[in-house]
């Protein structure tokens, strides 16, 4: 690593640690630590959407999974920006209504009930673990590419886990959410601009995105894979039609005839569950801001995939003619394919920008990490320090201990998940998944959308819904899947369609938990005082107050801006 | 509107306790009737699954034209992509935005349509 590069990897981190101590919480209420003050706008909450959602699974694990499997890894990008779809039709703007602190905070008082609340803790708490090992593993990875060296003795890949887990600890527990909101938002502005200017100097080098695209197609597709002799280069077999080779531009590389639908599913239906995604829309000041948060949402997330698309297809494609009388893709390529796929765009900012170009895009490679981690610290927080601490542990706590134990919980939770990313070698299981980074984190997906999706989706719309049925949803959900995803992992399935349904579990488990919902509802008494809360759920009365009031604010501000200008 | 003709005073009273009810300690100089907003949800959510099957369709769609259509997959369109990598790398982004707009700004213009509109009985009713 050169000084270019650290000088820009030095003025992001700094950035965001001067925006979360300049924009940290004043005062010590737990309003402003976890929910910031809930005025956070239209387009900055959508940045910082943005920022938390486009993980390591999004900047490299995309790029990744096209440049390792060609359309069929393209799957993966559409399931992450589809995931916004539901959430916009079916729960922003009612759970920012009825705003709460968090998702088991939400669930607890919709439905009255303490174990509910206490059983979303647990439930939440795994897909943020599950969410943030990955997160942790892509620093790792980025850290090796980029420094190539260790501190203190410890491998490059573990310093990169622990120096990261460590900067973006101490910015969550500085900042809270205001800190962390603007943080995150510039954040995703930096990797959208990476990736734009990455596209930018493809493109105006010539790289012809069709043309590629058929080139690549006319070619079986080939990963190197680590056998006794070493690394050598193998043709995927074409799962869609056995006797023909898998190509880049073709479905059949990775998914048979229903993997892919398991997989926008599971994607799809796992982003209404994610706990530091949905915490965002509690930070709108009205349920419609909330709606219109999650419309430019979509737009950017668009945008983001579309070019992220771009970019595995031209790292497939440039690559290969790029090894010659460069030693350093000699060491990390087999016959011009990368060894992990992750390094994809790695190398192009490398290709394109020299060591500067490799110091931008790792840098957008950690900012992904730090600013998705960020959310995922802040879930946990919220729901540890006011779900279970000052419910449960010490109900008579202080604003000042509750927010304390909010940043008690922030640390305790890198610290899980640095300990877990440290036991992984990617490089190891790499071979297994073509992006082990977005597979890993698929699998949060899956366990958010059998196990939250269904429980958060009948709490907004079905008023029949009881709180010993989201219980009983919510664990039927959880254990299902995370058994389904075991069960797959171990090999247990040679059918394609059993496979995809074991490793992505989401399209069978979610439907078990929707149906154990309704089921013990329907056999439980059914909940009373409904009203209150579907006023709060469904109407606007807050919003309209809100927005009068926003009104009177700026025609009592206007006068004094009219003597002003005069 | 579908539903003006339930108001009456005692709705207008049960609402604002209601009101009170759903954020209690903050008192709003807007309510919402219980029955107006059992119009709207039912409203709301006719539109949301409305939306949701049509973008399940599509969605899914998509790569389940690779089952039935051999030239969704090998055909050449836009200097070389096949239909099925150009919808699946671009072509779906752009449905999803304008999915989000048209669904975004009708629950949007419902909502304004359906609630906080002058409706007789609020005035009329007996303040509690």
């Amino acid at each position: 690593m050169n000084s270019g590069d650290l000088t820009v990897l030095a003025v992001v981190v700094g950035v965001s640690v001067v925006l979360a101590v300049g924009l940290r919480p004043r005062g010590t209420s737990t309003l402003d630590f976890y929910l910031a003050g809930q005025r956070i706008g239209i387009l900055t909450n959508a940045c910082a959407i943005c920022g938390d959602y486009f993980s390591a699974a999004s900047f490299l694990g995309v790029a990744a999974a096209v440049y390792a499997s060609g359309l069929d890894g393209v799957w993966y990008a559409t399931g992450f920006a589809a995931g916004f779809v539901p959430v916009l039709l079916f729960v922003a703007a009612p759970l920012r209504r009825f705003g709460e602190f968090s998702i088991p905070d939400f669930l607890g008082r919709r439905l009255q009930s303490e174990p509910v609340r206490l059983c979303a803790v647990v439930v939440v708490e795994l897909v943020i673990l599950s969410y943030l090992v990955p997160q942790a593993v892509g620093s790792g990875i980025t850290w090796q590419l980029l420094v190539g060296g260790g501190l203190g003795g410890l491998s490059p890949y573990a310093t990169g886990v622990i120096v990261s887990t460590a900067a973006i600890t101490a910015i969550v527990a500085l900042g809270g959410m205001r800190g962390t909101t603007w943080t995150q938002a510039v954040q995703f502005l930096f990797l959208l601009a990476t990736l734009l200017w990455l596209t930018a100097i493809a493109l105006g080098s010539g790289f012809s995105y069709p043309g590629a695209v058929a080139r690549l197609g006319e070619e079986p597709l080939r990963n190197p894979v680590q056998t006794d002799e070493g690394w050598v280069l193998r043709a995927e077999p074409n799962a869609l039609h056995p006797d023909e080779p898998a190509r880049f531009s073709q479905p059949g590389s990775r998914y048979g005839r229903f993997g892919q639908f398991a997989l926008v599913v599971t994607l799809m239906l796992g982003t209404t569950g994610l706990p530091h995604v949905m915490n965002r829309f509690f930070t709108s000041p009205s349920g419609r801001a909330a709606r219109m948060t999650t419309v430019w949402v979509l737009g950017f997330a668009g945008l983001f995939y579309a070019l992220a698309v771009l970019l595995g297809t031209a790292a497939r494609a440039l690559i290969p003619g790029a090894v010659a009388g460069r030693p350093w893709l000699a060491a990390i390529t087999v016959d011009g394919v990368l060894r992990v796929p992750e390094h994809a765009l790695l190398v192009l900012g490398r290709l394109y920008g020299g060591s500067g170009g490799l110091g931008v895009i790792a840098s957008g490679a950690l900012v992904a990490v730090m600013s998705t981690i960020a959310g995922l610290l802040l879930a946990a927080a919220a729901s540890w320090g006011h779900d279970v601490y000052e419910r449960h542990v010490n109900p008579g706590a202080t604003q000042r201990q509750a927010v304390l134990a909010g940043r008690v919980a922030v640390v305790v939770a890198a610290a899980a998940s640095a300990a877990m990313a440290l036991g992984l070698s990617p490089e190891t299981v790499s071979s297994r998944f073509p992006s082990i980074v977005a597979q890993m984190v698929t699998w949060a997906f899956a366990l958010a959308g059998s196990a939250l999706t269904p429980v958060l989706l009948l709490t907004v719309w079905w008023r029949r819904t009881t709180a010993p049925a989201a219980v009983a949803g919510m664990v039927v959900g959880a254990v299902s899947s995370v058994a389904l995803l075991a069960v797959g992992l171990a090999g247990g399935a040679q059918d394609e369609v059993a496979r995809g349904l074991l490793v992505t579990p989401t399209l069978l488990a979610a439907p078990l938990g929707l149906l154990t919902t309704v089921v013990v509802s329907r056999l439980t008494a059914p909940p009373t005082d409904v009203d209150a809360a579907w006023i709060k759920l469904h109407g606007t009365a807050a919003d309209r107050h809100a927005e009068r009031l926003a009104r009177l604010t700026i025609r009592g501000v206007a006068p004094d801006a009219a003597e002003v200008s005069r | 509107m579908a539903g003006h003709d339930y108001g009456c005073a005692v709705d207008a009273n049960q609402a604002r306790r209601l009101n009170a009810d759903a954020w209690p300690g903050q008192p709003l100089d807007e309510f919402d009737t219980p029955a107006e907003v059992d119009a709207i949800f039912r409203t709301q959510r006719r539109i949301a699954v409305g939306y949701f099957c049509v973008f399940l369709v599509v969605t899914l769609g998509v790569p389940a034209l690779t089952l039935v259509l051999d030239w969704w997959s090998s055909g050449r369109i836009v200097g070389g992509m096949s239909p099925n990598f150009a919808m699946a790398a671009i072509g779906l982004y752009v449905f999803f935005l304008c999915l989000a707009v048209a669904a975004g700004s009708l629950a949007t213009a419902v909502e304004d349509r359906m609630l906080g509109g002058p409706v007789p009985y609020r005035e009329e009713g007996p303040q509690s």
